[in-house]
């Protein structure tokens, strides 16, 4: 094989030009190895976005997928199983012969975690694949299951040195989702493991919030343009309201989001990677490096609220009306304990304390069961320090704000004030939208697609790593302590929250923006 | 929708304008205008085409149809459309018949989206000197499908002759994938090219373009052999230690990819739809140096500064800008007075 030594520089490729951006960038020869593949997320998101990427031609020209689970089940059953994803969850036209491309090289590998036999035949099937299809011992491993059995297959991936960048002379990453532990030390623990088993830069952490178009648009627009930076910062912004609210309840999650609630779910990763991207100062390049030490830079500067009963609250959703449906409350949720005390709501004031956002209030809230589905960064300006207008004409005229819509209806939106036409100098509120469009974010790549692309590359950029995890808890550690015995303000299912999160930007003089 | 007989640039200004405003929320996001420079007979396939294309790029769809040019009375029909099939975007068709047609610029002009790229493409045969249709110099960007013309290469050299900075063919929209798979095989093919030859129907632009980017970037010579078609049909690469890769495809759809020391492949690579090969021009509004290259070397233009030997000239252009055709002073100054008066920067 002429298979490439880690380290070895590759001789430049005389078709590749930088200059030439029609050529996309395109993985080594390599695999995929999906750990749970016959879970939802695998179903759902993983397959489908493997066929997308073939379908936009960016999967190598030697490439295999190779599924592991517990099914008794022989190569076909996968494969109709794969096929069926791909058709139904495929985000590109699904063509018969694209997929048979695909599905030549797909192997599927039954057996449990603690079944040595079944990983001696993965790695042995992964040796063969160098042959059969010239993957040249590069594999990305997907940890697609709970994180219980994570110590088991790391062990087992140890074993039969499938996480060994030398053994095959190819690379060997791991991918693995949220959560990423339930709190500092359990998350250490964990890093620890995944770091242990492979090197720290082959992990990559899966944010999903992080592939979507949007968030890195806020890069964009923050970075790319002179118009918005001057004024991002404490001089000119009053506050900035997050906001991440979904209409769902908690599904068939029962298990995990009662011993986890939003904090965790949600406030320690995405909610907090939104707010390391929209308060980081700019990085010195695009690099995964650079753009990590700045948001490692912001998460160290968080502080938590003095007051933490007024400024952290949590809510449980009770049965109520929405979207003209009745819905059951939290504790009527199948397999929730009827006293369980877990919070479906979180609202936190923060701040960041560098020279920038000093004194700044960020408010973040996340819920489930609010009245629509919709994620938010609002940065609330501050009044003019001098209006020359009557109190009357300007009583319509709000703060400023700068609205960067993450989903749906992906776009951003500034609010300014503007003469009523007449005969009297009367100012209100307008607002002027720029929408990716329907259109577009159509054909605007799936984050899972992205993200799968960029981890078959090596390109770490849009992935959080160990210690940004570990900071995140930090910030979430306090809270959860603060809130361990509490019981949960009760909230209507359908309405924007309990009356606390209300109450908390009461007292500040600021009142909540209605996504 | 509004249709607009026997009308002129002024009325069908007002009447897009109202139509935005009828729209209501869906016409904010204005990226480019599109200009279209098509026949009757194709000007519904235009149309789809350039929708399907313009779907990721919310834009001004400018349809301009020439018709009975020798008509005694100029006349300007127009059709408005905001919203519907073109999705995001907006559209008029405009109907210029007698003498208008040959003053496309002046209905046009006015319509343009403020201060946004302009983007014309030609469906069908390009003219022979786009540098001089004002509806190529107003734009900052100008598409031709020399595949379209009655003798294609012969297209693709007259595009060669007069090229600009902006400039692009279908031809070599076309090869993307081809170039992809090819780029992505060489990330894992270790060794020096030797030599290569290209097959493909015959009198196929992409092709020629095809064997002149492939020479440029390995500079070896890369021959040309014509075979029954669909388009092109297989690249051989011969390498140094008597190792070769081939990419074939026959039936227009997926392709082989065999090569000595790896196993062989079947990868998708089908014949992409106008609106596709559309859509990928949008997505890119600066000059395609890599096209500009590989169209020089094609034709041979120019060559003063590069020695005779073939492979050194062909390694010595891969890396430079080409120049463009050279034009008499009158005829730049010509240009720019005209680029002036349709207020477009002037390229270099």
């Amino acid at each position: 094989m002429t298979s490439q030594r880690p380290g070895e520089p590759r001789a430049a490729n005389p078709l590749r030009d930088p200059r030439d951006r029609r050529l996309p960038r395109v993985p080594d020869p390599c695999a995929l190895v999906v750990f749970g593949v016959t879970g939802d997320l695998a179903q759902k998101k993983l397959i489908p976005a493997v066929y997308d990427l073939g379908n936009r031609g960016l999967l190598p020209p030697g490439f295999a997928l190779l599924g592991f689970a517990r099914r008794e089940w022989g190569h076909g059953e996968f494969a109709s199983l794969a096929h069926d994803a791909a058709r139904d969850h495929s985000r590109t036209e699904f063509r018969e012969e694209v997929w048979r491309r695909i599905a030549d090289s797909i192997r599927f590998v039954p057996g449990s975690f603690d079944d040595d036999a079944a990983f001696d035949l993965l790695a042995q099937t992964l040796i063969d694949l160098e042959d059969s299809h010239g993957i040249q011992g590069n594999a990305a491993f997907y940890l697609s299951i709970p994180p219980a059995a994570f110590p088991v297959v790391l062990k087992q991936l140890a074993r039969t040195k499938m996480a060994d960048n030398d053994d095959r002379g190819g690379w060997r990453r791991v991918v693995v989702e949220k959560p990423f532990g339930h709190d500092l030390a359990s998350s250490r623990e964990l890093n620890a493991l995944v770091d242990d088993v492979y090197t720290p830069q082959d992990v990559f952490r899966i944010d999903h919030y992080l592939g979507k178009e949007t968030v890195q648009n806020l890069l964009a627009l923050r970075f790319a343009n002179t118009l918005f930076e001057p004024t991002w910062n404490s001089h000119y912004v009053d506050s900035v309201q997050i906001t991440m609210a979904e209409d769902v309840g908690i599904g068939t999650r029962a298990g995990f989001y009662d011993t986890a609630g939003a904090a965790r779910d949600v406030l320690q990763n995405h909610m907090l990677q939104l707010l390391a991207l929209t308060a980081m100062e700019e990085p010195v390049s695009f690099d995964a490096d650079s753009l990590r030490t700045e948001k490692l830079k912001v998460l160290g500067a968080i502080s938590l609220p003095t007051d933490l009963p007024r400024h952290a609250i949590r809510g449980q959703y009770q049965s109520g009306w929405l979207g003209g449906q009745r819905v059951a409350g939290y504790h009527e949720e199948k397999d929730i304990p009827t006293d369980s005390a877990t919070e479906t709501f979180a609202a936190v004031r923060l701040g960041v304390e560098t020279r920038r956002w000093g004194g700044v209030p960020f408010y973040l809230r996340t819920g489930k069961r609010l009245p629509r589905r919709v994620t938010e960064i609002a940065v609330v300006y501050k009044r003019a320090p001098h209006l020359p207008f009557t109190a009357a004409d300007i009583e319509e005229l709000g703060q400023n704000q700068l609205v960067v819509r993450v989903q749906p209806d992906e776009g951003v939106t500034l609010r300014f004030g503007s003469k009523v036409p007449g005969s009297t100098m009367e100012v209100r509120d307008v607002a002027m939208d720029f929408l990716y469009g329907e259109a577009f974010t159509e054909s605007s790549p799936e984050a899972y697609e992205r993200l799968i692309l960029d981890v078959l590359l090596g390109d770490a950029t849009l992935f959080p790593r160990n210690e940004e995890v570990e900071m995140s808890w930090r910030v979430i550690d306090p809270l959860e302590e603060f809130w361990d015995g509490s019981e949960p303000e009760p909230y209507d299912a359908g309405t924007w929250g309990p009356t606390g999160a209300f109450e908390m930007l009461d007292g500040d003089g600021r009142v909540w923006r209605r996504p | 929708m509004t249709t607009l007989w026997d009308t002129n640039g002024g009325e069908v200004v007002k009447a897009l304008s109202a139509e935005r405003r009828s729209a209501g929320a869906v016409a904010f996001g204005i990226v480019l205008t599109l200009v279209v420079v098509v026949d009757e007979r194709h000007a519904a396939e235009a149309m789809a085409a350039a929708s399907a294309g313009a779907m990721a790029h919310p834009c001004r769809l400018l349809v301009v149809v020439r018709r009975q040019p020798d008509a005694a009375e100029p006349r300007l029909d127009a059709e408005v459309q905001v919203g519907g099939r073109l999705g995001t975007g907006e559209g008029v068709v405009l109907r210029m018949y007698g003498r208008l047609a040959r003053h496309a610029e002046s209905v046009v002009l006015p319509l343009l989206a403020p201060d946004t790229p302009v983007v014309t493409w030609w469906f069908g045969a390009p003219p022979q000197k786009i540098g001089q249709d004002p509806l190529g110099l107003l734009a900052s960007r100008r598409i031709t499908d020399s595949s379209a013309a009655p003798e294609p290469v012969q297209a693709l050299r007259e595009r060669a002759g007069d090229y600009h900075s902006g400039d692009t063919d279908l031809a070599w929209t076309r090869l993307t994938p081809w170039r992809s798979v090819l780029a992505a095989a060489f990330d894992s093919t270790t060794g020096a090219a030797t030599g290569g030859e290209v097959t493909a129907a015959a009198d196929n632009p992409s092709a020629t373009l095809l064997a002149s980017w492939l020479a440029a970037r390995l500079g070896v010579p890369v021959g040309l052999t014509a075979s029954r078609g669909p388009g092109i049909t297989s690249v051989e690469l011969t390498l140094d230690g008597d190792r070769s890769l081939r990419l074939s495809r026959a039936d227009g759809r997926s392709a082989t990819l065999a090569r000595s020391d790896h196993p062989d492949r079947v990868l998708p690579l089908a014949r992409r739809e106008m609106g596709e090969l559309i859509g990928e021009e949008l997505r890119r509004l600066d000059a395609d140096q890599p096209y500009a290259d590989a169209l020089a070397n094609a034709f041979g233009l120019p060559r003063q500064h590069q020695p005779a030997d073939k492979t050194q000239e062909h390694r010595g252009t891969a890396n430079r800008r080409a120049t463009p055709a050279k034009r008499t002073p009158a005829e730049a100054t010509a240009e720019r007075a005209s680029r002036r008066r349709l207020g477009t920067a002037p390229t270099t």
